[in-house]
């Protein structure tokens, strides 16, 4: 079976400052490999356990952080065999209906069973990008998969958690599933797998590598914005003698009133 | 404003259909519903303010509701108004749909939609950045597909003297049927915190399950509903899923918070940012969470939190 898990690089939001007009400053970010799409790495990988002769394609499209040798190298470590990159200045902020659009394309090219992406990422949390991607191939697709039941050739068995109900999906393939979070803990790479990942192939395409009609731009990004907070109190009491405890449970008290 | 002329309308879960309604009657000049289910889900759907209903038919336990995308599609894309939006739930299975659509009407789409605008084109604004910020996204083909987050719009009362007829759509099978092999309620209670008064979060920081214990305890006391970080929930599993507060979780309303042991990250603050009053504690004096209370002490829970139920009790 060969499987491709989608990954999306996104700025480390612990680095994003906000400046005084409420835009964000991302240029101290490093970029990092969106968290919910470690899980779908590490469903790939899971999968692969599972199955004979299976392969994993590790893919992604974007702009140039996608050349940091450090975020590929993160990325096969994981565990995936080998990594397609698309890279083209064009593509440094992407929609999700355009990085959709390009996947499909890049998938295309390269062929798959079974595609696999995280439900969302953490930057836009557009929560489209696997759905899109498996519509625009005619392809059976889900998003929400919370375990994978049994894989075989052609077939795939899925649990599905909703808001209030849990469904088993039965999906032929080929297949694109995006995953919930909760599927899985991605494994923290070994020193050994790092080392390994060095010597992974790496193939690098550009828009002109892809059969990449017009994508026309259905949605446009007008801002990205810090909302006004709320102004707070900010009484910060040090210490935790019964005095001090007592002071913070008066504040308590008032407020419950 | 001026008007949309129609607003096409879907919700899998019927308590929110009435906000999503009312979005439509605010929006649109007709609001055309989809309605899966039975005469009654039709009348339902008229009485909350829909001037059209289109029934796909009675609930089938092997279809999966997203497979109904292309049956939807075809009833779009075959009428004759213009400059539409469609509005869709903010859950899983809607948003699935609402991607789907997206392909089939070569249509933008925005998912937890919280505001939209139609003055100027149709816009839409949505958290993104973990809620660090707000995204605003502008679309621009001829229809516009949007998940809505509950408590945007007011929902409608219901008036059982809107009536009217369901024009029955037959099914359109997809490409690519998904099989539902079983389906089943979910487990654990149901809980809504986002509707509590008073909440008290536990992260990390409480560290055992006895002290889960204490903190239920403290919450009984004050008359709280108890929440917590991601971590109690997806990592040590101590909590219910439904019980986790934040971006991808719960966002509370409360009079009240308290946050014990949270560090406060952006994605839990987010959630929490809504209450009245903030409380935390929390034994780091340089956790993020102090820069969003009103109230805090750095302290050790263990210490704090029986001294606090000793205090409050009495
Ligand atoms: C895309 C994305 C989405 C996310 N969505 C959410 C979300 O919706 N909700 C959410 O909660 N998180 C979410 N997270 C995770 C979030 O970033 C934080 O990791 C999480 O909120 C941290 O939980 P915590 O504060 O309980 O734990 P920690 O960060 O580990 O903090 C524990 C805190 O407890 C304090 N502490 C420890 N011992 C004691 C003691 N004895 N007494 C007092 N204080 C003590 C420590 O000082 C520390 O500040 C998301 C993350 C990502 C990347």
């Amino acid at each position: 079976m060969k499987i491709i898990t989608c990954y999306k690089l996104v700025p480390e939001e612990q680095d994003i400052a906000i400046n005084a007009d409420g835009n964000l400053d991302i240029s101290k970010a490093a970029p990092k490999i969106n968290p919910f799409d470690l899980c779908a790495v590490e469903t790939g990988v899971q999968l692969k356990g599972l199955i004979d002769d299976c392969s994993i394609t590790a893919m992604s499209v974007g702009g140039k952080a996608l050349t940091n040798p450090k975020a590929r190298k993160d990325v096969l470590s994981r565990g995936p065999d080998d990594l397609t990159v698309v890279i083209d200045d064009k593509f440094e902020q992407l929609l999700p209906h355009q990085t959709a659009r390009i996947l499909m394309a890049a998938a295309q090219k390269t062929g798959f069973d079974l595609i696999i992406c995280g439900d969302g990422s953490s930057d836009l949390y557009a929560q489209q990008v696997g759905l899109q991607l498996g519509e625009l191939l005619g392809v059976a697709n889900i998003n929400a998969v919370s375990k994978i039941i049994s894989a075989e050739p052609g077939k795939l068995i899925v649990e599905r958690a909703l808001d209030n109900e849990v469904e088993v999906l039965e999906l032929v393939l080929p297949a694109v599933i995006s995953v919930s979070a909760d599927i899985n803990e991605p494994t923290i790479p070994s020193m050994k797998t790092i080392l390994a990942a060095a010597k992974k192939p790496v193939t690098v395409l550009s828009a002109a590598d892809l059969d990449l009609s017009d994508i026309t731009e259905l949605v446009e990004l007008v801002s990205v914005i810090a909302p006004k907070q709320k102004t707070r109190q900010n009484i910060v009491i040090e210490g935790d003698d019964e005095q001090q405890i007592a002071q913070f449970a008066e504040h308590l008290r008032k407020a419950l009133k | 404003m001026s008007k949309l002329s129609n607003i096409w309308v879907f919700s899998d879960i019927a308590s929110r259909l009435p906000e999503i309604i009312a979005a439509g009657v605010a929006l649109g000049e007709k609001v055309s519903a989809f309605v899966i289910g039975t005469e009654a889900d039709i009348n339902r759907a008229y009485s909350f303010g829909a001037t059209h209903v289109y029934c796909l038919g009675d609930k089938d336990s092997q279809k999966i509701t997203e497979d109904y995308s292309n049956t939807i599609a075809k009833v779009i894309s075959s009428s004759t108004d213009t400059n539409t939006l469609m509005l869709l739930a903010a859950n899983k299975r809607c948003k699935a749909l609402a991607s789907k659509l997206g392909v089939q009407l070569q249509a933008g789409v925005v998912n937890d939609v919280t505001e939209i605008n139609i003055d100027n084109g149709i816009c839409a604004k949505h958290m993104a950045y973990g809620g660090l910020a707000i995204a605003e996204e502008k679309i621009n083909s001829p229809i516009a597909i949007m998940t809505l987050s509950s408590g945007v719009f007011e929902a409608q009362v219901a008036d059982t003297n809107n009536t009217g007829e369901a024009v029955n759509v037959a099914f359109v099978e997809p490409k690519t049927p998904i099989k539902c092999i079983e389906r089943r309620a979910k487990q654990g209670e149901s809980v809504d915190l986002g509707k509590a008064k008073r909440v008290i979060g536990v992260g990390s920081g409480i560290g055992s399950k006895d002290n889960l214990q204490i903190a239920s305890e403290l919450s009984e006391i004050i008359g709280a509903e108890l929440g917590c970080s991601r971590p109690i929930a997806e990592t040590e599993k101590w909590m219910d899923r439904e019980r986790y507060i934040g971006v991808s979780g719960v966002m509370l309303k409360p009079e009240i918070y308290l946050a014990l042991g949270i560090s406060g990250q952006i994605q839990h603050m987010v959630g929490a940012l809504g209450s009245q009053t903030i409380f935390a504690v929390n034994k780091d004096k340089n956790a993020p969470i102090f820069q969003y209370v009103d109230y805090g002490i750095v302290g050790d829970i263990n210490k704090v939190m029986p001294a606090l139920i000793n205090a409050l009790k009495a």
